[in-house]
């Protein structure tokens, strides 16, 4: 209930910003309008759903816009080397380990790094955005590597819809939301996560495997940012090395705006899905509105200080 | 002679209030120049309250401050600053990257159009340590952070004296510093008098009040209890206003049915400790008395597993176990609670509730299934068990006063009682009720057969409470003895290295 209560502001203003929209674009709330804007934010939620486990801990993942373009590079090298002209659900099943392999070793290697070292978060990614970014250029020259037109399985998970109506990726999404809802929520590693965030050296002292926790979260921001890579990269039909650049930036965003705290230990994943939609919205509307790329930025920017002055009011 | 000046500053009935507590009840006070005033009060009696009162940092809610018969109001730190009255807190507050002359002129800095003079200030630094009398502090162009403890203590006092000084604060300057540091600092303290400063001191050590100060004042409860002349009174007054009963009573030992040996530790050394060898048996409090600093934390630490044993064997129920980690510690069925509240025991943004069931969560969480009963049976029975007052578990435990905290710190393990338990300060910073329910609650469980071992600072705690007393100095454990037969002097002295007189 309490948490419900939290998200009020957020839901109001999701509701004010549609129907302001509304106003200024008359299709904008068409279903078909809406469903193509569920499928816009579904990167972006799988991203800020890991990085709210991250930023809970008191953390943060620089290099999840650059894992975006080396699990999408490393999938389609994959998947053309192993399968060829044809298409072999087998061999994509392997492309698609090999893809989440690299960026469980990445996640592996943060959450090693974060917890046994002193070294700050910020760099230890920052570093890895840049090894990441180089890896995937390594591939094909850096140029983009198109996927085949017979890989429709693979083409399926960014732009097929389930039904014929609901997109794959919004599908994906959703299941992720519930997977790390219920993880958080529901479950004990959910509350380790907290009292890690809340103070690490009393979860220490309270028996805690900090350690162990530490290494997890940074390992699933990772795994959901090798999942958000692959609907990416399906959604480009080629594998680009130089996409997802500011992705993380775009999930911070999202998170913060859903109310979680930058210095750890209180937020959640609806929080973190309410602030996507609401960055979402604000992309698409300024979008159709016409309005020039630049002002859109400088929009965004001063709703995500206003929403975050807001929450940090509410609770202090 | 003192009362025939106008004193420099004087308090009258100067009370302050933090929510329902008072920590303060109508202070009167004076200081005369050129007179060091020993305060003199248990923890918690109110005697950092009355510093932050003279540092401008706390209001008082009623009451007059008086400097040379003309009311004063130290409405934030400049006001106290221009009254030229500086505080040397317990805690150093020195920025460790930056040398000792910036340090010492932090804010200060001799500057040309805004270029720093660092010759300038050097000198000017070495000048001061000179005059004060400082010869511990040889380069004042080294980095504070090389320092030992006891140099930056007398850095932060250099930091003071940089201004003119009318009254100097001192809140316990010498619990960390060595019998030189501490004649060195005394005799600087002495020249200082000679210069007319009034000199506030504040210090648990009876032998050092006695050497060095003109005035004592003894504060109990937030009351002041009684001033006197230090030529006209004895310690034996001085500890009965202090405490204000039979010691005896206040700290109710649990009766001594020792059991079979707990916890056998034998020769274990780290970075910290060296060659440490004890044991303590079910049913037996044994008590871990040290000046700070000393290894006791330390040696807890290894215990629990968070810092590396180098060497040395644990015995628990005459097993050897390895430690390596709090999990194994808990599983073995030894728990530490910490010393420090707020950075190690308390996730401060999170409920009361989630604080107690922290430990359990294995009790009630099962994969995603919440067992709602079982947690707030949990919550129930830690809160009714240890009269913990709340007005709802789902509170901000941040709302709890200190003594609630830690009850609710050393109560909610007692879900699954541990084999053994150790207690770092346990009663630091809480008033006089939570800490009689603390000892309360401490011996019911040894009564019930659980080994504890306590960490105190608290002299006279450590003494009463426990059955046996080990006395730690320098990273080692000096001795063991059985509480009936020792006394506190033989205690200090052991803890101090001997030469007392």
């Amino acid at each position: 209930m309490k948490v419900v209560k939290q998200m009020v502001p957020l839901l109001a203003a999701i509701v004010i910003l549609l129907l302001l929209f509304r106003i200024w674009v008359p299709t904008f709330l068409m279903p078909e309008n809406m469903l193509d804007l569920t499928q816009q934010i579904s990167v972006n939620t799988i991203l800020a759903l890991g990085m709210t486990l991250v930023i809970l801990v008191g953390g943060i993942d620089l290099s999840v816009g650059a894992m975006v373009a080396l699990v999408g590079t490393t999938t389609v090298y994959c998947l053309t080397a192993l399968s060829g002209d044809s298409q072999n659900l087998f061999m994509l099943l392997a492309a698609l380990l090999a893809g989440l392999g690299v960026a469980a070793i990445f996640g592996t290697f943060h959450g090693i790094a974060a917890s046994k070292t002193s070294m700050p978060p910020f760099i230890i990614t920052l570093a890895s955005m840049l090894i990441a970014r180089g890896c995937a250029l390594r591939f094909n020259s850096g140029l983009p590597m198109p996927i085949g037109e017979q890989q429709t399985w693979f083409l399926a998970i960014g732009n097929g819809r389930l039904f014929d109506v609901v997109p794959v990726p919004v599908v994906i999404m959703l299941s992720l939301f519930i997977l790390m809802a219920l993880l958080l929520h529901r479950t004990r590693f959910g509350q380790h996560v907290y009292a890690l965030g809340g103070n690490r050296e009393a979860a220490l002292y309270t028996g805690i495997p900090v350690v162990r926790v530490e290494i997890m979260v940074y390992l699933l921001c990772s795994l959901m940012a090798g999942i958000a890579g692959m609907i990416h990269t399906s959604q480009l039909y080629s594998a680009e090395p130089g996409s997802g650049e500011m992705f993380e930036l775009t999930a911070i965003a999202a998170v913060v705006v859903g109310g979680t705290s930058f210095t750890g230990g209180r937020g959640t994943m609806f929080g973190t899905i309410i602030g996507a939609v609401i960055i979402g919205i604000l992309d698409k509307g300024l979008n159709q509105a016409g309005i020039h790329y630049s002002l859109q930025y400088i929009v965004k920017g001063a709703v995500i200080l206003v929403a975050v002055y807001l929450d940090v009011r509410r609770n202090r | 002679m003192l009362a025939t000046q106008t004193p420099l500053l004087r308090l009258d009935g100067i009370t302050k209030r933090f929510g329902n507590v008072t920590a303060l009840d109508q202070v009167s006070l004076e200081i005369q120049g050129g007179e060091i005033h020993t305060l003199l009060g248990e923890n918690g009696a109110g005697k950092s309250t009355l510093i932050k009162i003279l540092g401008g940092i706390y209001q008082p809610d009623a009451g007059t401050l008086w400097s040379e018969e003309e009311p004063i109001s130290l409405k934030n730190v400049a006001a106290a600053d221009h009254y030229q009255i500086r505080l040397i807190h317990q805690e150093l507050s020195l920025a460790p990257n930056l040398t000792v002359a910036e340090n010492i002129f932090l804010g200060r800095e001799p500057a040309t159009c805004g270029f720093l003079r660092k010759r300038e200030l050097n000198r000017q630094a070495a000048a001061l340590i000179q005059e004060l009398g400082l010869q511990e502090i040889r380069d004042v162009t080294a980095t504070v952070a090389t320092l030992s403890t006891a140099q930056q203590q007398l850095v932060e006092i250099a930091r003071a004296l940089s201004q003119k000084a009318r009254v100097l604060v001192l809140d316990e300057p010498t619990s960390s510093l060595s019998e030189q540091e501490v004649e060195a600092l005394f005799q600087t303290l002495r020249r200082l008098r000679a210069q007319d400063v009034g000199i506030i001191y504040i210090s648990h050590r009876m032998e050092e009040i006695m050497r060095l100060s003109d005035r004592i004042t003894v504060l109990r409860d937030g009351k002041s209890v009684g001033t006197a002349l230090t030529g006209e009174v004895d310690t034996e007054t001085l500890i009965r206003w202090m405490v204000g009963r039979d010691i005896k009573e206040h700290f109710p030992r649990p009766p001594y049915r020792p059991g079979d040996v707990a916890l056998k530790v034998s020769q274990l050394s780290n970075a910290h400790v060296h060659d440490i060898s004890f044991e303590v048996r079910y049913g037996e409090v044994l008590g871990f008395a040290g000046l700070v600093g000393a290894g006791r934390t330390e040696l807890a630490r290894a215990l629990f597993g968070i810092d590396r044993i180098e060497q040395g064997t644990i015995q628990i129920d005459e097993c050897v176990t390895q430690i390596r980690s709090p999990q194994e510690a808990l599983q073995q069925g030894l728990v530490l609670v910490p010393e420090d509240r707020k950075q190690q025991g308390l996730i401060t943004e999170q409920s009361v509730a989630f604080n107690i069931t922290l430990p359990w969560l294995k009790e009630w969480i099962h994969g995603c299934a919440f067992h709602y009963q079982t947690h707030d049976a949990i919550v129930d029975r830690t809160v009714k068990r240890f009269g913990v007052r709340l007005s709802t578990p789902d509170q901000s435990i941040r709302d709890l006063s200190g003594g609630n905290q830690q009850k609710v710190l050393v109560g909610r393990w007692m879900e699954q009682p541990p084999k053994i338990l150790i207690l770092d300060e346990p009663t630091r910073g809480i008033d006089v009720g939570a800490r009689e329910d603390l000892y309360r609650i401490i011996g019911e469980l040894v009564s019930q057969g659980m080994a504890l071992i306590l960490i105190s600072s608290d002299l006279d705690e450590v003494l009463n409470i426990s059955h046996r007393i080990g006395t730690f100095r320098e990273g080692h454990l000096t001795g063991v003895y059985p509480a009936e037969s020792v006394s506190a002097e033989q205690i200090m002295q052991q803890l101090t290295g001997g030469s007392s007189a």
